[in-house]
């Protein structure tokens, strides 16, 4: 991973709107081409760190880094290579998808109009890109956000709850676009309420909660994939016992009629024998498995965003 | 610069807003005219502290006046609509969250909000001289029905006065724009532009009124605010005071007013007062979404 770019670097990042703590001393880094998702509850100040990275919003302290530019001074050169739609899709609504990409297109330059076109056919909206973008429903605007976000080709994209709005067969489109575009050498910074699509799709996670990261890493890392132990015996409390006497099982809990422990997966057989020769005779022992969903509430003492 | 420029001139050229605005202005350029023909035609005296004779009205209302009357359509009424059409432009964006896509896109704030102010100067300079074409015309049509089509009137000094006439105009106009588009950037709405511009275009000659009828430092202060410089500027426009809208010459004799070269200065410190914070706000503040 070192070798990596970093192509968005956050550091200490703060916004307080007069005494409410919106983000409070985030260091997130995004390397090229990964999908980096970005977790949180509702008010948790994912939109307002999405502005600061964008330039829109000027931290209280720390800074946004993309491409190596400070978004807070100097933003330009940076936001040309980046896409981003912002919270939901905003549009002219008097005019039409094609005419509302026309402009963006020009606003930012050297945008052929075969792009445009492009853009249009890829979000499917070949049929209605003449019509006003007052009349679309909210599915077809959130495609045509996307189309929006890769008209300029950027190498860093930023979707703020992509799938809003759009029907199974859009959010499995969605869905599958997100990683072609890290395969096509674009970085994506997604943040979805779709947990569950979030870990289908990332490489890395950060959580924050009330402005704070509270995790980041890889979705094996968040899921602790190799590292969690369940098991289940007649008698719980005899279990837990044993399980308390072995120096490299730690973090020993009761969860969902599991006893849930902190051990190496590999280790699985060392730790049955050891039970066994203390008396104590497991029914059950797999590796823990658990989802995003699952870490997201535990880690935030939430629902699901 | 220029791309940021070409999109505002879509935008703004796309916009049924844009076209019901000047098909208003062109429409009361004609009632006006309409309605003072008839007038014209119906009664011989008329006026309360000063007689006006029919034929002086009439006469008003020839070829030869036709610019500056219709200038004055436009400085009153047209304001009004330029102050929609300002706050809308910038309010806009705000309800619609485009701000903050075009924020993105444009190669900076200030170039963004200088564009806009460019293409808005210039349709709403167009807008004028659409209501002063379309005066001409129907005065023409007045003029020749009255058997008065002779056009030596129109010398060198007489294209340079409606020019400045149409300078002027313009000029009365802009503190109120520009304290529209400042409202609407400061309060992310376009209500917040209209009812600023319209707000104070109503409220300001009536407070200014109380003012003049109390004693110093009162008494003073109408003369430096829009109302009263606006009436200075417009005053040179020449129009004849038959049809001019507004105090007569002898109320605004009693007022003590400015002369012309510091009501023009006046008007351009509003001007440039409204607009640099405008800008600086823009320029300075978080963007989030609007009201």
């Amino acid at each position: 991973m070192s070798q990596r770019h970093e192509i968005l670097r956050t550091e200490g990042l703060t916004k307080r709107f007069g005494r409410v703590t919106a983000v409070a001393d985030l260091d997130l880094c995004v390397y090229e081409r990964e999908v980096f998702s970005f977790l949180g509850p509702n008010g948790s100040g994912k939109s307002t760190t999405v502005g600061m990275i964008l330039g829109l919003i000027r931290p209280t302290s720390g800074r946004a880094l993309v491409f190596g530019a400070d978004m807070a001074s100097r933003p330009w050169p940076a936001l040309k290579r980046v896409g981003a739609v912002i919270e939901s899709p905003a549009f002219y609504p008097y005019l039409s998808g094609r005419d509302n990409l026309r402009v963006l297109a020009t606003m930012l330059g050297d945008i052929p109009a075969s792009r445009i076109d492009e853009m249009i056919e890829l979000v499917g909206l070949a049929d209605r890109a003449r019509d006003p973008y007052k009349t679309y429903s909210l599915g077809m605007k959130q495609r045509l956000g996307i189309a929006s976000t890769l008209v300029r080709d950027p190498e860093l994209v930023i979707l703020d709850e992509p799938t809003n709005g759009l029907d199974p067969a859009g959010t499995r489109e969605v869905r599958e676009l997100i990683p072609r575009l890290a395969r096509e050498g674009r970085t994506v910074f997604l943040c979805s309420h779709l947990l569950h699509e979030v870990q289908q799709v990332s490489d890395r996670v950060a959580i924050v909660k009330s402005g704070r990261l509270i995790a980041q890493g890889t979705v094996d890392e968040l899921l602790g994939r190799g590292h969690y132990l369940r098991l289940r015996a007649p008698d719980d409390a005899e279990l837990t016992r044993a399980l308390g006497a072995i120096p490299w099982v730690t973090r020993v809990q009761h969860v969902d009629g599991y006893v849930r422990v902190e051990a190496p997966v590999g280790r699985a057989a060392e730790l049955n024998r050891t039970l066994a020769a203390q008396g104590v005779y497991v029914s059950e022992l797999s590796p823990w498995e658990t989802d995003l969903e699952n870490v997201f509430l535990e880690l935030t003492g939430e629902e699901a965003p | 610069m220029t791309r940021l420029v070409a999109v505002e001139f879509f935008k703004l050229r796309k916009r049924m807003m844009t076209w019901v605005v000047s098909a208003l202005l062109v429409g009361l350029v004609i009632l006006m005219y309409s309605i003072l023909w008839s007038v014209s035609g119906r009664v011989t005296t008329f006026g309360e502290e000063q007689q006006f004779t029919a034929e002086e009205l009439r006469r008003a209302l020839f070829l030869q006046t036709a610019v500056p009357f219709s200038l004055q359509v436009v400085a009153l009424f047209g304001a009004v609509l330029a102050v929609i059409l300002a706050a809308g432009a910038v309010g806009s964006e705000y309800s619609w969250g485009t701000i903050r896509v075009v924020a993105t896109a444009a190669s900076g704030r200030m170039q963004l909000m200088l564009a806009k102010l460019i293409v808005l100067a210039a349709f709403i300079a167009a807008g004028a001289l659409l209501a002063v074409a379309v005066g001409v015309a129907y005065s023409s049509i007045i003029t020749w029905a009255n058997g008065g089509t002779v056009l030596d009137f129109v010398t060198r000094a007489f294209v340079r006065d409606q020019f400045y006439a149409y300078c002027r105009t313009l000029l009365v106009i802009a503190p109120y724009v520009s304290m529209a588009f400042a409202a609407a950037v400061i309060g992310r709405s376009t209500l917040a532009g209209v009812g600023a511009g319209i707000g104070f275009a109503f409220i300001e000659p009536l407070v200014s009124g109380l003012m003049r009828l109390a004693s110093d430092p009162w008494q003073d202060i109408p003369n430096y605010l829009l109302n009263a410089n606006t009436q200075v500027v417009l005053l040179e426009n020449d129009l004849p005071e038959v049809v001019r809208l507004g105090p007569s010459n002898r109320e605004l004799a009693e007022r003590d007013l400015n002369s012309p070269e510091v009501a023009t200065l006046i008007l351009v410190g509003y001007i440039v007062a409204f607009l640099a914070a405008a800008l600086i706000t823009y320029r300075r503040r978080d963007m989030t979404a609007g009201s």
